[in-house]
């Protein structure tokens, strides 16, 4: 895009765009080189032997499972709704749903504590799963609207002479079309599912039920402020974000050119 | 939020490999069958569910309660009252505001000019992009002891000062309020600079090259095309941005509350940790849910300021 063209301003370039990135890297280095302190991988090696580890990967696995699955059909059904069939006063649902978009969770916590504990689902994973779905399910439902509307609605008209129906129309046309989004959507919600700490935080009390990031309060009871067991725990944790990120790094950065944020 | 305004929808159809010209979702063209059924799951798990919690929270913030008790006294709004005498409320809203002020400048700049030199083909571009992107995929829960650690007196950070001779500002960034805040804010700057970066680098992809290289025939310099030509048809994503850094930031919470719990001397309190303190911490739920309607008013308040504000037909006619 920008034209550098003397190897003196292309060396340029690469310093300055280093000096900047750099900061971004340290931290990263110090908790690899952090977790090493002491007793090397005998770091790793004692936390990889705590009992409760996998607990923890396994809640953090079955809630994002479950969010995803639930955020998705939701998210589709509703955007389907939204953007090709009639629904009287759409736009006001559709106004109700995004003003729920600014809302920190932080606000829904004593009414949800109330009601877990009423319904008796308190430490149980739904608790955090409904939540959790219901506030991610807003900004969801606003990118695979604006999607859909790209659709032509003479694709739709042709498959309904055609005799198909609403519920075949979605599941032959409009879910095989919307597959970009619907992936950028997949790694929203496992992002903000995995990642969520606060309704872990609240409504999930021991290791079988907690997920990871809970982990580094857990190690720094479990080994007592020794904070290099707790870096080590970290960047266990951290490696299948990573992973994971590089694998899904291009439905993540096609999901964010597909019209969401612009 | 209509973040996505009409261009948007238009390259939305283009990539999905359709040539038609598109956004004529909204025209009525003939027959179109009922979708109450459709949108019904999505309007009860979210619209219900969250409007249940706010009238529910509504309710509480007139109660004295500690959360368990089956019988809390009603005390109308004595919870509102206390709270705007309560000066941590106060100091919680002056740090919202300093730190969405200083991460949206500050994001937006090194976003920029990331953005643009990483469209410049530097050699491992790629590796760059990943740095800068793997702070927004850890959860900040994960990195919090790192930075506990960064930050404490004698700490990686302090260890570097001192190397290079600047031993003199070398001080307990998180243990004094002056600086605590600062702390907080730099560790923010790093979680998301990435994602900033993305959305310009996204938004610069979609610039036609030829109008580029048409103002290169007509001998623009690289600074010239950035500020007359990249920069306003970034317009779009700024306000984008905007928008998601003034929400983020009444959303914060597991930073502040993961390194400092908020302290020292509530010098980094945020409203997410106030209501947790409150809540969960103090018991004192009725007033944790106070809190809640001021921040729930401040959402919606900021919700509207956004709907019907003024740039958004100019940005709308700026961005195609």
């Amino acid at each position: 895009m920008f034209a550098i063209r003397s190897t003196r301003s292309r060396v340029i370039l690469q310093i300055v765009l280093t000096i900047i990135v750099v900061p971004f890297l340290l931290p990263l280095i110090a908790m690899v080189s952090g977790s090493l302190a002491g007793e090397g991988w005998g770091n790793y090696t004692t936390v990889l032997s705590v009992p409760e580890l996998p607990l923890f990967f396994r809640n953090s696995a079955i809630i994002a499972a479950a969010t995803i699955a639930i955020v998705y059909a939701v998210t589709m059904a509703g955007a389907f709704g939204f953007s090709k069939l009639h629904v009287r006063a759409k736009e006001l649902y559709f106004w109700m749903l995004l003003a729920t978009l600014t809302l920190p969770e932080a606000v829904l916590l004593a009414p949800l504590f109330a009601t877990a504990t009423a319904l008796n689902i308190y430490n149980t994973y739904w608790a955090v799963i409904l939540p959790m779905a219901a506030l991610q399910v807003p900004f969801a439902v606003l990118l695979a609207r604006n999607f859909m509307n790209g659709i032509p609605d003479e694709l739709l008209a042709a498959a309904r002479i055609d005799g198909a129906g609403s519920v075949k129309i979605f599941w032959y046309i409009m879910l095989p079309l919307t597959k970009p989004i619907g992936a950028a959507i997949v790694v929203f919600t496992l992002i903000g599912a995995w990642n969520d700490y606060l309704l872990p935080l609240v409504f999930l009390v021991d290791p079988t039920t907690q997920t990871i990031t809970q982990l580094p309060q857990f190690f720094v009871g479990e080994f007592n402020q020794d904070q290099t067991k707790v870096l080590a725990s970290a960047v266990i944790t951290a490696i299948p974000e990573i992973v994971a990120y590089l694998c899904l790094q291009r439905s993540f950065e096609r999901g964010l050119t597909a019209g969401a944020l612009r | 939020m209509t973040i996505a305004s009409a261009p948007a929808r238009r390259r939305a159809g283009k990539r999905g490999g359709l040539d038609r010209p598109a956004a004529t979702g909204h025209r009525r063209s003939g027959f179109r069958p009922a979708g109450y059924a459709w949108i019904l799951p999505a309007l009860v798990l979210s619209v219900g569910l969250i409007y249940y919690s706010i009238g529910y929270t509504g309710y509480i913030s007139t109660l004295s309660w500690n959360g368990t008790s089956p019988d809390p006294t009603q005390v109308g709004l004595h919870n509102f009252t206390q709270l705007f005498s309560d000066h941590v409320f106060w100091l919680a809203a002056q740090h919202t505001i300093i730190s969405f002020v200083a991460t949206f400048v500050i994001q937006t700049v090194l976003g920029v000019v990331l953005a643009v030199m990483l469209h410049s083909r530097p050699w491992a571009g790629v590796l760059y992009k990943i740095v800068l992107f793997v702070p927004v995929v850890l959860a900040p829960a994960i990195t919090a002891p790192v930075f506990r650690q960064i930050f404490a007196a004698n700490g990686p950070l302090n260890a570097l000062l001192q190397h290079v001779g600047l031993g003199a500002i070398a001080v307990p960034w998180l243990a004094q309020p002056g600086t605590s805040l600062m702390a907080i804010i730099a560790i923010s700057i790093w979680q998301w600079t990435g994602m900033t970066f993305i959305l310009y680098y996204a938004a610069m992809g979609q610039i036609d090259p030829e109008v580029l290289e048409a103002a290169e025939l007509d001998g623009a310099g690289n600074v010239r095309k950035l500020v007359s030509i990249v920069w306003p048809s970034l317009r779009g994503t700024t306000i984008a941005l905007l928008t998601l850094s003034a929400i983020g930031s009444l959303k914060t919470f597991d930073i502040p509350w993961l390194v400092t719990v908020g302290g020292p001397d509530y010098s980094t309190e945020f409203f997410g940790t106030m209501i947790y303190r409150q809540s969960i911490i103090l018991s004192q739920v009725g007033y944790g849910a106070a809190i809640s309607v001021m921040v729930i008013l401040l959402a919606l308040v900021m919700g509207v300021a956004i709907n019907v504000r003024p740039w958004r037909s100019r940005a709308a006619a700026g961005a195609s």
